[in-house]
């Protein structure tokens, strides 16, 4: 009898409530003064004590016929449930009437609440028929308990369904009515058996997608024209995301920044083999982007696509804002000026020829933007690139901070809006710039350490006596860049960063 | 090795900061400047909380004027409030 119960059942507040209603007493008056008091220990001690070994102390008490129990039981069958309503009652009413959310709670569930309302003297047989008879007003059976016990939950549902029918029906088939008249409680209890015998399979699979893991969305095609157009950007300068890219020696950027924030995200993708037999398709067919040449020569690499998708679905998941500025390089222009220094770069990385493909074949299976990008690839735009490597990284890295602004503010913006943020945000940096200069030229220095950003961050109200850096720095930062301003002691007595 | 060098897959940064483009801000500004290693993320946690300040401020000036939405004037104001603060 140590187990009554299968060890994976986990305490709920349910349980826990039917352990303090199984081993209390109803408050009667008509109880012996020392039945309340051994009852109210019990109560002490439930809470305090594991509850298998209170589920087996309750069993083995309610099981035996000491006389402790059975006068307890007696007292509480005295009182009645219905006629007073205490809380304890109507708490019991909740737990058999409430559904059952877990799959082991039905055998508490039958277990429950009536203890003290039991009836007595059909209680006190003590036959497992009787038992399974009373079983909407007594504590569950112990025969079934190792039953259940044994199996797994599957099994436990399984047989707690036969079990559940056998308390309706009774072992003899005649339907559960030997409670005495004033025991709504069975009935509920009944009732809440039909309810709890639905539940079980639901909170399995209510459970399940909790626990089951569902791989995470793909959203490839967008990491095909995030990658795109990073490296058209990159063909600009140097990529943003050190994660993603690697030092990409373009000089020239890309030309083609049409106004395109509007890309939808998530877009479908075909498939790196895909989208590199589509892209070369299709690259045959565009003669005039001399870029195209770059994926004409290598197929792209499946490994590094693998791995760079990877370093890119994480990417654009830490940074779509910048994917979408980038994105707007998907139409990749080709200016004779980029053409000519894009031979340079050509055998420089395959991982552009790569991102060639990929962009470019996930903005052609795009529907949401499928003229663009091909007139893209097919049509040489004449537009003026010298302005746009400045402004597009600019602006991409600008709109990381108005996408915060629009989180932070929770509240719809307007587009204006967000614009006039972008050029404050500017005006701030400059200003930024201006006053870190000042200070490390006050200390004599020339590079810009953390303590000129503390005294920045003082000056400005933000680092006060009673705020320290360290403690907005735990704020707002994630836990990679406070293990990088925040010294922390590792293991070998040294300390990192380095004081 | 008290850090890792490189950020494994499962371990991608959420809001991971710009630091590639707060750099070259930097350069560009002031090219005879440098930056060290942990000013830019410094400076990111500067224009976080400067972005907030402008955030609160804004969505006040909006509630304020019992907009739904965050306007560009309500913007602007904030803009003006936040920015003399921030040079005291």
């Amino acid at each position: 009898m140590a187990n009554n119960f299968s060890p994976d059942s986990e305490p709920t507040a349910r349980t826990l409530l039917r352990r303090v209603l199984d081993t209390a007493d109803s408050c009667t008056p008509q109880r012996r003064r020392s039945d309340r008091i051994s009852a109210q220990r019990t109560l002490l001690e439930t809470p305090s004590s594991r509850r298998r070994s209170i589920q087996t102390k309750v069993t083995a008490r309610q099981r035996s016929h000491g006389a402790r129990s059975t006068g307890r039981l007696a007292h509480g069958q005295a009182g009645g449930q219905l006629e007073e309503q205490t809380p304890r009652t109507l708490l019991k009413n909740i737990l058999l009437t409430a559904p059952e959310s877990s799959i082991v709670m039905p055998q508490s569930v039958v277990k429950p609440a009536p203890a003290p309302q039991v009836v007595q003297p059909s209680r006190r047989k003590s036959s497992q028929s009787s038992l399974e008879l009373q079983l909407p007003e007594l504590e569950p059976p112990p025969t079934l308990a190792p039953v259940l016990l044994g199996s797994g939950r599957r099994k436990q549902k399984l047989r707690l369904s036969v079990f559940q029918k056998e308390v309706e029906w009774g072992p003899q088939g005649l339907p559960v009515s030997q409670e005495p008249p004033g025991n709504p409680d069975a009935s509920s209890l009944t009732s809440s058996l039909n309810l709890t015998f639905a539940t079980p399979l639901q909170p399995h699979s209510v459970r399940k997608p909790g626990l089951a893991r569902r791989p995470p969305t793909r959203r490839a095609i967008d990491v095909g024209a995030l990658l795109q157009d990073l490296q058209n950007n990159s063909l600009a300068s140097t990529p943003l995301d050190i994660v993603l890219e690697d030092t990409q020696p373009f000089s020239q950027p890309l030309v083609g920044h049409s106004p395109n924030v509007h890309y939808s995200l998530p877009h479908p993708y075909p498939g790196p083999e895909d989208a590199e037999g589509t892209v070369h398709h299709r690259t045959q067919g565009s003669i005039p982007e001399l870029q195209n040449h770059k994926l004409q020569p290598e197929p792209a690499d499946p490994l590094e696509m693998t791995e760079a998708e990877g370093s890119k679905r994480a990417m654009e998941a830490k940074n779509p804002e910048e994917s979408s500025g980038d994105e707007d390089i998907s139409d990749r222009p080709a200016s004779s000026e980029l053409a000519s220094n894009v031979p340079e770069f050509l055998q420089a990385k395959q991982l552009d020829q790569f991102l060639e493909p990929a962009p470019s074949s996930g903005a052609t299976v795009l529907s949401s933007e499928p003229q663009e990008p091909v007139l893209a690839r097919t049509h040489p735009r004449p537009r003026t690139a010298v302005p746009r490597p400045r402004q597009d990284p600019h602006k991409g890295g600008l709109n990381h901070y108005t996408k915060l602004f629009s989180f932070y503010a929770k509240m719809p913006m307007e587009r204006k809006a967000l614009e006039m943020v972008e050029k404050c945000l500017d005006k701030y940096l400059q200003h930024l710039c201006n006053d870190l200069e000042v200070f490390a030229a006050h200390a004599g220095r020339k590079t810009v350490k953390p303590e000129d950003l503390e005294l920045l961050m003082r000056r400005q109200g933000l680092v006060t006596d009673q705020v320290s850096l360290h403690v907005l720095v735990e704020r707002h930062l994630p836990l990679e860049y406070r293990q990088l301003i925040i010294p922390c002691a590792f293991s070998g007595n040294s300390v990192f960063p380095a004081q | 090795m008290a850090l890792s060098a490189t950020v494994s897959q499962k371990k991608h940064v959420k809001r991971k900061a710009p630091r590639g483009f707060l750099r070259r801000l930097f350069k560009r500004q002031k090219p005879h400047l440098r930056l060290e290693t942990r000013g830019d993320v410094l400076v990111h946690l500067n224009c976080l909380l400067f972005i907030h300040r402008l955030a609160e401020e804004a969505r006040i000036n909006a509630c304020e004027s019992k907009c739904g939405i965050i306007k560009k004037d309500h913007v602007v104001a904030a803009a003006k409030v936040i920015l003399k603060k921030s040079r005291a």
